[in-house]
């Protein structure tokens, strides 16, 4: 059964894969070990133990209910928020079994567990771990410190594998499904090329420019494309198989990329902008348009921050996965590369004085309460 | 992003949530809630733990003073709100926008009945055990705990046929509501746990729907 969910959690990550909320020990943890927050996304907390057992460290795990879904996303969608983490830290009871009151957060989460909620509803303090679970050990051995690589997001070769492996398998699998029934000779054509378009993607994307998926696949369309018109006009005989896969790869290399960004959070999300963009801002139940989220990324907001209201907390400049935020002489916030802001509202979360702000274009700074004052 | 709009947990649209799950369970959902009403005593205050739309709140006032219920979803209490503007009931029923890890903020020994519907089986096994503590010390000596969820059926046939349903339904049933619901496998013992005495169990809908009703004692404190 646990084999069971790790395989769909690594395959189907789109959807949730629950495992148990609460404390658990990992090691041997004692009163003053450290409490370490996060998800209930069955392979995450696998991971998590599995990094923490083999450094040897003892800890407390408190596993907050996210629906199953892994930090980042649940916390972009709301399920992972101020509420999951003050509902186990009050229901688990953590507080008979450890002396201290500090939380190490995870940083993901920032979109979503306001930590100045969390102090005023359960008492007890919190700090963000680093973004990558393999720099738990690390961070833990240092004094619960963290160096500025803890801070931000990287989208390596194998975290691109990773998520996207996650995220595109099962569209993978439709595919292959409808080859099975409707097109059995070209079914291992398919598989072969659709694993190479995905590998290509992924391992290649930071090379291939452009600077969102539609654009970075302009190029091997392009050399898709030539080859395809070469093998017409070369061999006018040229094989059904040889045409059928080049057509195969250029569709598959298309799909793949509507979402490049989403898979990452080092990247812009593009497709529900781009559906918002359109007029198309729901679909069932769900609703997109309007958010601040797709609002930045459409660029009707933009994400400022009001020197007057700052007051230098540096808690942006923590929290932010990518950077965006830096201090300037005066102690004040000030975005230094907003281009690369994926619009996950950490910051928008975190800052007690609502000094920044997703402006709607021409306006002045209102008076709101902010989640974090 | 795919993961969001896959992962963003749906919500029903409140404001047809009752009327829809209704219908999908073929107006089960109303026999349940009127056979939860029954059991409330007549003449007390109630707190309602999940109270959604406040649709059984509003039935429950046909024999409580008043009503109070909280509830997870924001959208839900709005239109709880809704009704209560509607059905210038404010002076007998209130809202407020709360999980149960809220509950310790309630005062002690205030209520004559707490209730529950389709809430427990939502929450996780300590989420279950911190509310039904509460729910026992938020209650008068001798008041009445009422609660209807799903449960495991009690014959393993019964439970085999439930994992199937389930496994087919989970899904879909994932994809239109965002929830994710898992049967309590003792609910009666995890009140017994908590202090109460059961007074009655009844069991539905193929042994997998359970209402327990249950008493806080009158003398002796839970130790």
């Amino acid at each position: 059964m646990s084999l069971i969910k790790t395989i769909w959690g690594l395959l189907f990550r789109l959807f949730p894969c629950p495992t148990r909320v609460g404390l658990r020990r990992v090691g041997d943890p004692k009163r003053d070990s450290p409490v370490l927050v996060t998800c209930n996304f069955d392979l995450t907390v696998k991971r998590l133990k599995r990094i923490l057992e083999r450094a040897g460290l003892d800890a407390w795990l408190l596993v907050a209910d996210s629906k199953g879904v892994n930090v980042w996303c649940a916390a972009g969608g709301d399920e992972f928020d101020t509420r999951s983490v003050v509902s186990v830290v009050k229901t688990s009871g953590v507080a008979d079994e450890v002396d201290h009151r500090t939380l190490i957060l995870p940083p993901l989460g920032g979109p979503g567990i306001c930590a100045a909620h969390v102090k005023e509803e359960t008492g007890w303090s919190t700090r963000w771990g680093p973004v990558r679970a393999g720099d738990l050990p690390r961070y833990l051995l240092e004094g619960n410190k963290r160096d500025e690589v803890m801070k931000r997001v990287t989208y390596n070769w194998r975290e691109r594998l990773d998520t996207a492996l996650g995220s595109i398998f099962p569209f993978y699998l439709l595919g292959a499904l409808g080859f099975l029934i409707f097109g059995r000779s070209l079914f291992v054509d398919y598989l072969i090329v659709g694993a190479a378009m995905f590998l290509f993607l992924f391992l290649a994307c930071p090379w291939l420019p452009g600077d969102r998926g539609l654009t970075k696949i302009l190029i091997p369309e392009a050399v898709l494309m030539g080859l395809l018109i070469a093998g017409e006009l070369l061999s006018g005989q040229a094989g059904f198989g040889f045409r059928a896969d080049l057509i195969i790869a250029m569709v598959l290399l298309a799909l793949f990329s509507v979402e490049l960004g989403g898979t990452a959070s080092t990247m812009r999300s593009e497709f529900d902008p781009f559906l918002a963009r359109l007029g198309i801002g729901a679909a069932g139940n769900l609703a997109w348009a309007g958010t601040v989220r797709t609002e930045l990324l459409n660029g009707y907001r933009d994400l400022t921050c009001f020197p007057e209201l700052c007051n230098g907390c540096r808690r942006c400049y923590e929290i932010c996965p990518i950077g965006v935020w830096e201090m300037d002489g005066e102690k004040r916030a000030v975005s230094t590369h907003l281009e690369s802001c994926t619009a996950c509202r950490a910051c928008l979360v975190q800052c007690p004085t609502n000094a920044i702000q997703a402006v709607a274009r021409e306006t002045q700074p209102t008076a709101i309460p902010s989640p974090g004052a | 992003m795919f993961s969001y709009m896959f992962m963003k947990i749906l919500e029903m649209r409140p404001r047809s949530y009752d009327r829809r799950i209704n219908k999908a369970v073929g107006g089960r959902v109303t026999a349940m809630k009127q056979a939860v009403v029954a059991e409330v005593p007549q003449g007390v205050r109630v707190l309602e733990i999940g109270c959604g739309t406040g649709e059984l709140a509003e039935m429950m006032l046909d024999r409580a003073t008043s009503v109070e219920g909280f509830d997870v979803s924001g959208t839900m209490i709005q239109v709880a709100r809704e009704r209560i503007e509607s059905g210038n009931l404010q002076d007998r029923m209130k809202v407020r926008r709360m999980g149960v890890e809220g509950m310790d903020r309630l005062e002690s020994g205030i209520f004559g009945s707490v209730v529950s519907t389709l809430v427990f089986s939502e929450l996780t096994d300590d989420e279950r055990r911190y509310a039904l503590n509460h729910a026992f010390r938020v209650l008068a000596p001798g008041g009445r705990l009422v609660i209807a969820d799903e449960v495991r059926p009690r014959t393993k046939g019964r439970g085999f046929a439930q994992a199937i349903v389930r496994g087919v339904m989970l899904m879909s049933v994932y994809l239109v509501s965002g929830v994710i619901t898992r049967p309590i496998a003792d609910l009666r013992g995890e009140v017994l746990a908590a202090g109460f005495e059961v007074e009655n169990e009844e069991r539905s809908h193929g042994d997998a729907v359970a209402m327990v009703v249950a008493r806080r004692p009158t003398e002796g404190a839970k130790t």
